[in-house]
């Protein structure tokens, strides 16, 4: 258990740094940005005296180490700030002359709550459509390295990298929505709007998958508890569950790690596409509208999301293949 | 993205048997027939992007008012002019496509370039140096793998004015990474090797070392893997231009040919999926001949050839 420990406080040391670099280069990078957020939110008609109070009040005109310290003092309390943009009533304010309407903004930390969820549905998804695909025809194609169905699946996983995403979500979303009329997509008004935005994220990400179970079945076959394995006489299902596929999971679940990224890169776009009401749709359009507070609060989220998938990665593997060492 | 798993050492790739790395690298990755395949789709459409363009006195923002929303030439309604069928501007769709095809190869083709050479140098200098030196280099790489790519690029795109240029910069931070860490875990078991310390004992500068001697048994199966990268970064390139801050129009790209189209959707499906299409054939190529040199470098690597 001590060994458990000092892992995850190392881990976990390492991760706030990463956290810490990545929020610090966002905020600074959305600070020189040419343009003034106080004259965003006040709109073109207020007074250069006014846009200079508000900025005053916000602290815009302060040091950025020092408005990013601010800003992390409040992170930690969990105040992510408030939108610039965004009202509470969901409507968007921006513009508005009155200067009171700052009051009226809603928080950041809200608008994650009312987005995160949508995400992590069609995240989950997604990952289940992908393993449905990927993991049937990897298997398939590592235990038959070389035969018919390794061609036909590394053909497969080719086109499916080829596939633009966003073109396959517009196809689909034309073909199966607009003319079949089988599956609802375009916003969201029930689950079934998930399906097909799920869809076109687990296209993408499935030759990944696909490919590296492919491989480490295939290399797993070879080896010698394998081959010794059928003269022990186990039965073949015994063999493939208890001794192949556990092998061969722990570099999938690497590569899982490392797709994480990818992933929230298919889910914004995809969500845009498909006005799904989730994290990657507020981003965009937050982006679009020079919302800083709510792509800082993105951005500080997935980079925590990214290192504590990874440190999840670990920890699993370690738990599947007990030989590895922390 | 090349992956660290998928990389053996190149200290198994010491067996010569008289004929260097690279030429038996090409002889296996000739020998596929998935290698003829797309490299066929490549020639075929790369060398019409390149030739089509120059012989026709078609150009991409050329309007032909009166031949508005034509269907494919294998359509019905078709007509053999465009290829592909025109726009809602009457402009004609296999000659964007081209154009577009143009603009994303040099694009995405400088892109990898430049995430390679600083992710290759930074990986050696972190490998090489070790300690303090390596684990701020390798934090920094995390830190920027650990932002999505996509929320940094709109930041940067919507901030600057994308031109060429500063898409190629943008789709060169999303990729230089991955190359850092393939190189510094390769550079890490090389500078273990004999002649490496062998060549520290008689006192060859560092830079020395790693210019001359470690790089070249490093870099070149790291390099090969990078034409998958290509693919990848034209469809990011579409992806910023659909967006819209890709490069601009009047400029065609693959992403606002799309974008444009998306809105005659139901009347005239072909003006997005055409172009889509094509894009989709190009990156086909590319997969192919990209993954089969990947498969021909690992069996070379692993000593099987």
């Amino acid at each position: 258990m001590a060994f458990l420990a000092t892992f995850l406080i190392r881990r976990l040391a390492q991760g706030v740094i990463i956290v810490l670099i990545v929020s610090f280069a966002i905020f600074t990078a959305l600070r020189l940005v040419p343009g003034d957020p106080a004259r965003l939110i006040l709109g073109p008609m207020a007074s250069d005296a006014v846009v200079e109070k508000t900025a005053q009040e916000m602290g815009l005109r302060e040091p950025i180490p020092v408005q990013y310290v601010h800003w992390l003092g409040q992170v930690v309390h969990g105040n992510l700030g408030t939108s610039f943009i965004k009202a509470r009533n969901g409507s968007e304010v921006a513009g508005s002359r009155d200067a009171d309407a700052l009051g009226d903004k809603a928080p950041v930390m809200d608008l994650l709550a009312q987005t995160v969820p949508m995400t992590l549905q069609l995240a989950a998804l997604a990952l289940v459509f992908a393993f449905l695909i990927s993991v049937p025809i990897g298997i398939i194609a590592g235990l038959n390295a070389g035969g018919w169905f390794d061609r036909f699946a590394l053909y497969l996983g080719s086109a499916f990298v080829s596939i633009p995403n966003f073109w396959l979500a517009i196809v689909l979303a034309l073909v199966v929505t607009a003319e079949l009329q089988w599956i609802p997509s375009i916003g969201y008004q029930g689950f079934a709007y998930t399906i097909l935005p799920a869809f076109v994220i687990a296209i993408e990400m499935s030759p990944v998958f696909m490919r590296s179970l492919s491989i480490s079945v295939a290399s797993a076959k070879q080896r010698n508890f394998v081959q010794l394995a059928d003269v022990r006489g186990l039965s073949k299902r015994r063999i493939l569950f208890r001794h192949i596929l556990r092998n061969a999971a722990v570099p999938v679940l690497n590569i899982f790690g490392v797709q994480i990224g990818a992933l929230l890169g298919g889910v914004l776009i995809v969500e845009y596409i498909f006005n799904y009401p989730g994290v990657g749709l507020l981003t965009v359009q937050a982006v679009l509208q020079r919302d800083f507070p709510v792509i800082q609060g993105v951005a500080l989220l997935s980079a925590c999301l990214f290192v504590v998938i990874n440190i999840l990665v670990d920890l699993v593997s370690t738990k599947i293949d007990p030989r590895l060492d922390f | 993205m090349p992956s660290e798993a998928a990389l053996p050492s190149a200290a198994t790739s010491v067996k010569s048997r008289g004929e260097t790395t690279g030429r038996r690298m090409w002889r296996a990755t000739y020998q596929q027939f998935e290698f003829k395949l797309g490299l066929f789709f490549l020639i075929l459409l790369v060398g019409a992007a390149l030739i089509y363009p120059e012989l026709t006195n078609e150009s991409p923002t050329r309007m032909h008012i009166m031949q508005r929303f034509w269907p494919p030439a294998f359509l019905p309604g078709g007509h053999w002019n465009h290829l592909l069928g025109t726009d809602q501007l009457g402009r004609d769709l296999f000659i964007r496509s081209l154009i577009g095809l143009q603009n994303a190869l040099l694009i995405s083709v400088s892109a990898v370039i430049i995430m390679f050479v600083v992710g290759a140098i930074i990986g050696l200098i972190a490998g090489y140096y070790g300690g303090i030196v390596d684990t701020i280099l390798m934090r920094i790489t995390d830190a920027q793998l650990a932002v999505p790519v996509i929320i940094l690029a709109i930041t940067i795109l919507t901030v600057h004015r994308p031109t060429p240029e500063s898409v190629t910069l943008v789709l060169a931070l999303s990729g230089w990474p991955a190359y850092a860490r393939v190189t510094r875990s390769v550079t890490l078991a090389e500078r273990q090797r004999e002649y490496v310390r062998g060549a520290k004992i008689l006192g060859a500068t560092p830079l020395r070392i790693i210019v001359q001697m470690i790089s070249p048994n490093v870099l070149p199966p790291i390099a090969f893997v990078a034409v998958l990268d290509i693919a990848r970064m034209m469809i990011f390139e579409a992806i910023l231009g659909f967006i819209g801050i890709g490069v601009q129009p009047p400029t065609p790209t693959f992403g606002n040919i799309i974008a444009d189209g998306r809105q005659y959707l139901i009347n005239a499906w072909w003006i997005s999926t055409m172009p889509g299409a094509f894009l989709f054939t190009t990156l086909l190529g590319i997969n192919l001949v990209g993954s089969s040199i990947e498969r021909a470098r690992n069996k070379v690597l692993e000593g099987r050839i």
